[in-house]
């Protein structure tokens, strides 16, 4: 990394770095897409994946952090940060061209912080209508339901993008882009549809079946669980991850309780370890099954769908049976797990495992090589490994386009260094790669759970944990692999028992921004197939 | 058209009473009058209660493909569900639509049932329980039930939705090219069988359905026919037309209450009729079955009336669709045009052409076994 | 590979796939059905110990519950589902002490994260299995958890919920 930091005082004379948790960089706001592009131009280490967007009220300055790491090895990570003391009209540099998935971070920014960001395409709020009045992760934020009443009208859905650009002569000009042309066939998908898998809305620019152009409008179920959080105690906030992503809601629990247990130097006991890892895994599985069987749905082939929910119940009903719950787990707690596990735990896991094996075969005879199914999986929605980088894929789609990014394998955490596991890579790039990838992670994941099943340890199941956490200030990152894709926590600690910001990173949020990329000349039939082979889920874009 | 057996419970000893009796008694407009309201009344009814019948066992089948139990809640084994769910239908508010063409909206439903109707009233159910017996039936079923797609191409343009217009346009293109699979297919079978009345060609395979007499070639276009028929009626996996995860319903997105019901109805009664057809051209319509020379045999098998035959048979194509329909995921409109200019078509004409040689050159089974036959 | 046997292998390969699907739903035509027979099946059906379902307080035969109303419940509860009202008494030796009035439980807002049955210091409350908890009104959703005239126990006793649960 001494290279690196050459690299960027060579770059940037003014940087500030810092070795904290990450090496961190505070540049400003002027330098940072300069010093962004050397990063990511970097030959011998490019760093070329934007895993974080944050934006942030630091008090005097609103400002945005930036998690970089490099697609050859995500543990290779540097914080960039940025930030302009004009709160009135604050404007930054946008590093959309760099990173793809900026663009929707960036805009969410806006809508939350109201930062604007230079040479953005398309610099409409994401989640919030046009007309909400204040920003609301900002610390001034006036939440009188008043100045944002509840309509019951339907808004219109702006069409004309404001956008600020930088000419060549370093002018700044605000101008205005359509999003569609005046002619075009639009149809909604969404936000009420059956193969949207939430409350997504696409707007669909069609010729004939085929899709010409795609505009993604999300936040119509926005809970705003990151401004909730601040306000929050840490055991507070573990209930909301659950509501992210529901299908991994155990992987993204223990995501969140890491970030905690590392800040506030926890030992988490052996056992608790076991029996986290064995559920994540298992949540992993159920979150593949219910992938599975909603992407035969969207193909037509109702029939798989209910065998997929079929096997997953079982999973359910382990759940059920350790800790109480079937979707909302509520199994992490800081420092451990809430609950031991149950006396036939083990035999039902075994049990499970080869039953779910010989099921594995039947969806293979059932749907891997229908020639109908392969003809609307082959060669459809292709996603260069590039195109995964830029936008950040991860997941199973990421290594459905050749990208080794299992953070598992990059950045072991709990148990994953301790197990043998191997990472699924296809290189096609098509829904059948993300397809096949989903069916051989499962395989992945029994054989995880079989090294682990026999071995659980004797002993606590929670450390002693104070009763009320206050972690030291300072910044705490956590990535885990949820079943989606890579998942995040960034907490911003100034010494208090709640956090000063809390920001999640959502693998859906990645996977929906590359729709409108690998969707483009598709058939509008093999929009929904290739949204299932994405597999998103949107209460965790939605946050 | 009279078997040398004897068939007691045979409806046609009812009909043909009746029928004496009313001559007897009435002058022959009177008596014919009656016949054509009772036979139109028998007609709707059995149209109505068939329906009924077959979106139970349609949903029951399912249940058991998908490890499920399906209705079981209405009457023992869910006996009522499809009567309480038709009252549900009739119970419906008839939602108006804004800005739609009011007119064809409205007359969009009738078109699609009145079409399966025309085709149904040709139906051979059983001996004696013929409506019309045309001497063009073969030619007539395939005309008027091609005009049921009137109905979904009006739908779609009048609803003022574009779900419904996409999936009209879809069901356009996928009937024009399936009914030229399903005429050819038919026609190979007029080749075999030298006529296009139902009740000469069922009777034509009495010891010997043209299935097997025309073996290889009459194979090929049974399951041709199979499959068009299937994709004309918009059933999965060839429901692009409906395309429940993509166009939510289709061309019947904006329908309600009765009038979906009308859709609903003529989809199943499709299915029915496709399955009847079949049976009919292919599977011996109504015949029992017989064998050359085994009275005895023939006997027995006469003694189960000649409808049960047939709805039997039916039954069992009805159930091959259903297993097709809920064992594939769905066509692309591509790979829908594909299957069928690339593969039925070609594939059908050789067809036609290798009947043509069979039955001109004598290689059909009734041709090579005489004796047997 | 010429453009005519690519033609019919992929026919043919085309129809043996779809064939061996078939063969997979006529075997499970005949599997046996997973559909839970709810409420037909409400004596054999099994709901896991630990299913949280619904906030209960448990009292002892002699009508007497642990919650010494300290609030903590209600403090640690993300979404302020628990209102623990209390009231001050005099007890007989003139010293005045909190009890508890009424302890109010919100269904309706409840996200049974679990977090009041851990952090209750008395061990005065937790989650049952009983999950039938439909009702047609709002209002009947709030739940008053400690019975009419109940009292707290005393220390010495057996604890109400056994240890391990």
């Amino acid at each position: 990394m001494e290279n690196i930091k050459k690299l960027i005082l060579n770059t940037v004379k003014e940087a500030v770095i810092e070795e904290k948790q990450k090496l961190t960089v505070t540049v400003a706001y002027d330098k940072l897409h300069q010093l962004a592009k050397a990063l990511y131009d970097n030959v011998e280490l490019p760093f070329d994946v934007l895993v974080y967007l944050i934006g942030m009220d630091r008090g005097e300055e609103l400002g945005v952090n930036y998690l970089l790491c490099s697609s050859k090895d995500l543990s290779k990570e540097i914080v960039l940060k940025t930030g302009t003391a004009d709160r009135e009209n604050p404007l930054l540099y946008s590093v959309t061209d760099l990173y793809e998935t900026a663009h929707y971070n960036e805009r969410e920014v806006f809508a939350l912080l109201g930062i604007r960001f230079i040479n953005n395409p398309d610099m409409r709020k994401f989640f919030l209508n046009a007309d909400w009045v204040g920003y609301p992760l900002r610390k001034d934020y006036d939440p009188n339901p008043e100045l944002n009443p509840v309509s019951i009208e339907s808004k219109e859905i702006v069409d004309i993008a404001p956008r600020v650009m930088e000419t060549a002569d370093g002018k700044l000009v605000e101008d205005t882009v359509n999003i569609f042309g005046d002619d075009d066939y639009i149809i909604n998908i969404g936000p009420q549809h059956p193969s949207t898998h939430g409350v997504m809305h696409f707007r669909t620019a069609l010729d004939g079946e085929i899709v010409k152009k795609i505009d993604v409008h999300s936040g119509y179920i926005h809970r705003g669980i990151e401004k909730l959080s601040e306000s929050l105690t840490y055991p507070q906030i573990l209930h909301f991850t659950d509501r992210l992503d529901y299908l991994s809601a155990n992987i993204n629990r223990h995501g969140l309780c890491m970030a905690v247990e590392k800040a506030a130097e926890i030992e988490v006991p052996e056992r608790a370890q076991y029996i986290r890892v064995i559920m994540d895994e298992l949540t992993r599985i159920d979150s593949h099954l219910l992938a599975w069987s909603a992407m035969t749905n969207d193909l037509g082939a109702t029939t798989a769908f209910i065998y997929g929910m079929r096997e997953r119940e079982i999973i359910l009903d382990i759940f059920d049976k350790t800790c109480g719950g079937r979707l909302i787990i509520n199994q992490n707690v800081i420092g451990g797990v809430m609950f031991d596990i149950y006396s036939e735990f083990q035999k039902d896991v075994k049990a499970f495992i080869p039953y779910m094996r010989e099921k594995l075969k039947e969806y293979d005879r059932f749907f891997s090589h229908n020639v109908i199914a392969l003809g609307r999986m082959i060669h459809i929605g292709k996603m260069s490994k590039e195109a995964a980088i830029s936008y950040a894929v991860t997941g199973p789609a990421g290594r459905g386009s050749g990208w080794s990014c299992d953070i598992r394998k990059h950045i072991p955490y709990s148990l994953y260094n301790k197990v043998e596991f191997k990472e699924i890579i296809r290189t096609e790039g098509d829904s059948y790669a993300r397809y096949l990838n989903r069916l051989d992670e499962i395989e992945e994941s029994l054989h995880i759970i079989e090294q682990l099943i026999d071995n659980i340890p004797d002993g606590d199941v929670c450390a002693k944990v104070k009763p009320i956490i206050r972690l030291p200030e300072g910044e705490y990152y956590q990535r885990v692999e949820a079943a989606k894709g890579e998942f995040g926590v960034y907490i911003e600690s100034r010494g208090e028992k709640n956090p000063y910001r809390l920001k999640f990173r959502s693998p859906s949020m990645a996977l929906v921004s590359a729709m409108p990329l690998i969707c483009k000349g598709e058939k509008i039939s093999d929009f929904i197939g290739i949204g299932g082979s994405m597999d998103y889920v949107i209460p965790d874009i939605d946050r | 058209m009279v078997l040398n057996y004897s068939q007691p419970l045979e409806i046609s000893n009812l009909t043909s009473w009746l029928d004496s009796t009313l001559r007897g008694n009435l002058s022959e407009f009177w008596a014919l009058l009656i016949e054509f309201v009772l036979v139109a009344v028998v007609l709707l009814t059995a149209y109505a209660v068939i329906a009924l019948i077959l979106i139970y066992a349609e949903r029951k089948i399912t249940a058991f493909f998908q490890a499920r139990y399906g209705p079981n809640r209405v009457g023992k084994w869910g006996l009522l569900q499809s009567v309480a769910d038709m009252v549900k239908i009739l119970l419906k508010e008839i939602v108006r639509i804004n800005r739609s063409d009011r007119f064809l909206f409205f007359a969009a439903p009738f078109f699609m049932i009145i079409a399966s109707m025309l085709t149904f009233g040709a139906i051979a159910f059983g001996k004696g329980l013929h409506a019309i017996d045309f001497n063009i039936g073969v030619l007539y079923v395939t005309a008027v039930s091609s005009l049921g797609i009137i109905g979904v191409l009006l739908a779609g343009w009048s609803s003022n939705n574009k779900y419904s217009m996409i999936g009209a346009m879809r069901s356009g293109a996928q009937f024009v090219s399936y009914e030229l699979s399903a005429g050819f297919a038919l026609m190979t079978i007029v080749v075999l069988a030298g006529t296009m009345q139902f009740s000469t060609m069922i009777e034509g395979q009495r010891y010997c359905w043209n299935i097997f007499n025309g073996h290889i070639s009459s194979i090929i276009a049974f399951v041709i026919y199979l499959i068009s028929g299937h994709a004309e009626t918009n059933r999965g996996p060839f429901d692009l037309p409906e395309a429940e995860s993509e166009l939510t319903a289709g061309y019947h997105t904006e329908y309600s209450g009765l009038q979906f019901g009308f859709y609903y109805l003529a989809e199943y009664l499709n299915m029915f009729i496709i399955a009847s057809i079949a049976t009919t051209v292919f599977l011996g319509g109504y015949m029992p079955i017989q064998v050359h020379g085994w009275d005895g045999f023939n006997q027995i098998m006469a003694y189960i009336p000649t409808y049960v035959w047939f709805f039997g048979k039916t039954a069992v194509l009805i159930f091959l669709s259903l297993w097709v329909r809920w064992s594939f995921p769905r066509l692309r409109i591509d790979q829908l045009l594909n299957l069928e200019w690339k593969y039925l078509l070609p594939i059908n004409l050789v067809n036609l052409l290798l009947m043509v040689i069979l039955v001109l050159t004598g290689f059909t089974l009734t041709g090579l076994f005489p004796g047997l036959f | 590979m010429s453009s005519v046997s690519q033609y019919f292998s992929g026919l043919f390969t085309g129809i043996k796939s779809l064939m061996l699907g078939m063969s997979v739903t006529w075997k499970e035509l005949w599997t046996k059905k997973v559909t839970q027979q709810y409420p037909e099946n409400r004596g054999t059906l099994v709901i896991s110990d630990r299913f949280r379902a619904e906030l209960t307080m448990p009292h002892d035969e002699n009508n007497e519950h642990a919650c010494t109303a300290c609030g903590i419940c209600q403090m640690n509860c993300p979404n302020g589902t628990i209102t623990v009202n209390s009231k001050m008494i005099e007890t007989e030796d003139g010293k005045k002490k909190k009890i508890l009035d009424t302890y109010q439980w919100d269904l309706g807002m409840c996200t049974f994260c679990n977090l009041c049955v851990l952090t209750c210091p008395s061990d005065a409350i937790k989650f049952e299995n009983t999950f039938e908890n439909a009702v047609f009104t709002r209002s009947k959703l709030m739940q008053q958890l400690n019975h009419e005239g109940s009292k707290l126990r005393e220390k010495k006793k057996e604890p109400l919920i056994p240890k391990g649960e």
